[in-house]
């Protein structure tokens, strides 16, 4: 008898896909960054500092949400260019969807596309998007137990922003034992401590933008 | 029309076949007078903590039990068994949810006689869980200060689906732009009889009268299955 497993079927043919936006957009000189953090961890705080302090870097912004246009309207009244993407209540962006949402964007003259993926530290984690590069979020607020809870989402990602820094002295975080946990899930992930709305941190955080903006396009 | 096939809304069946567990497991807590809480919330809103500031006020009533429900590691579990709790871990596999059928399991291994009060302390996470009845008597969800006012607007259902949102780490109030009367109106827009309380679980601020309007509402679903 023949068993099929479709949750491997769904993946492969999900990798597929996100391989074919990749090429497509590695050709165009655009580096897709999936963007991924909790509920409230600050992804659309984090974006408007970036577009602010890269103002020679041509930036576009996919919000995906389950409901609102909250977002994209806040990324637009920043002069970016901005669509907000529903997903029907499902709990990630896929690499079909992310191809079609870049699609609805434009991508012609763009360095950077952001993909602001749905709140939330397990779904997205499972989903290659086609993204160049995978960038999560781990608030201080949050906890510095997180991965333990979420490893996967540790895992997968590039390089890691701590934000909310400003908000330390209110929240017990040990910053040593998290990126202890942190590395021992990822021993290459870069880790930049930010407070967006100071703009502690986000210098690093931009220089490595560029860098992996120039590293995809040689 | 001549259908030549059948289309099966999976989602829809699936859900329906959640409910029916659910209504099982309503039904074994209802016969042995336990009360059930779904409690949900992002990742690190506060759902340990809240249950730590929670336990001590009510334990003198009831005989109370957690079920711990994550991805990954037992680190919940540890802090609940070292508070004295009574206290399973249950891992997802991978899930973002708990569905019913998995929550009757849980139930089941960690044996609830004697119990009253039970908390599934739900994965951490404001979509999915919104979308699955695991058979409790009331949902209750954690939006916590840092997370931002406007949450209502993004994940609805999460509001819709709760009896009781608590608003945690209101100490912090000060460095975060948060309105409290925007994030209690959008989410009563969505839920007109959601009931709003204010918190801070670690600091204990407003932690006696959340643990009472509990107690309240425990004894009215109590009396109403009598």
């Amino acid at each position: 008898m023949k068993i099929i497993k479709l949750g491997e079927k769904i993946t492969a043919a999900n990798d597929r896909e996100a391989e074919a936006l990749r090429q497509r957009l590695k050709e165009k000189g655009i580096l897709l960054i999936n963007l991924m953090s909790a509920a409230g961890s600050g992804k659309t705080t984090l974006l408007s500092r970036i577009i602010k302090d890269m103002k020679d870097t041509r930036i576009g912004v996919m919000e995906a949400d389950i409901a609102s246009d909250v977002d994209a309207v806040r990324i637009e009244a920043l002069g970016a260019r901005a669509i907000q993407v529903h997903t029907n209540g499902m709990c990630h962006m896929d690499a079909g969807m992310t191809a079609e949402a870049v699609d609805a964007l434009g991508d012609d003259e763009l360095d950077l596309i952001f993909l602001e993926n749905v709140g939330n530290l397990i779904c997205p984690a499972e989903y290659d998007t086609g993204a160049g590069k995978k960038l999560m979020i781990l608030s201080v607020p949050e906890g510095d137990d997180k991965p333990l809870k979420y490893p996967l989402m540790f895992m997968e990602s590039d390089a890691l922003v701590i934000s909310k820094m400003d908000a330390r002295e209110f929240f017990p975080f040990d910053m040593e034992a998290f990126t202890d946990r942190v590395r021992i899930l990822n021993p290459d992930i870069k880790i930049f401590p930010v407070s967006a709305k100071t703009g502690e941190g986000m210098e690093a955080l931009e220089g490595w933008l560029s860098e992996a903006l120039e590293e995809w396009r040689s | 029309m001549d259908l030549r096939y059948k289309i099966v809304e999976t989602k829809e069946r699936i859900l329906a076949d959640n409910d029916q567990a659910a209504e099982k497991t309503r039904a074994a807590m209802r016969a042995q007078n336990t009360v059930f809480v779904n409690l949900m919330g992002s990742p690190g809103a506060g759902k340990t903590s809240l249950l730590l500031g929670l336990i001590p006020r009510l334990g003198d009533r009831y005989r109370i039990g957690v079920m711990e429900a994550d991805v990954d590691s037992d680190v919940d579990a540890k802090t609940m068994a070292d508070a004295g709790v009574r206290v399973i871990q249950l891992h997802s596999a991978g899930l973002c949810h708990m569905d019913a059928d998995m929550t009757a399991r849980g139930l089941e291994s960690f044996g609830t006689e004697g119990l009253d009060l039970i908390f599934l302390e739900n994965i951490g996470n404001l979509v999915c869980p919104a979308e699955f009845d695991v058979g409790a008597d009331f949902r209750m969800m954690i939006l916590s200060v840092p997370e931002g006012d406007d949450k209502p607007l993004k994940y609805p259902l999460m509001f819709t689906v709760s009896d009781v949102m608590v608003i945690n780490k209101i100490d912090a109030a000060a460095v975060f732009d948060f309105d409290f009367d925007a994030a209690a109106e959008r989410a009563r827009a969505l839920n007109p009889n959601i009931e709003v309380h204010r918190v801070s679980a670690v600091k204990g601020t407003g932690m006696d009268e959340l643990a009472e309007a509990l107690a309240a509402r425990i004894e009215k679903i109590r009396k109403g299955r009598v």
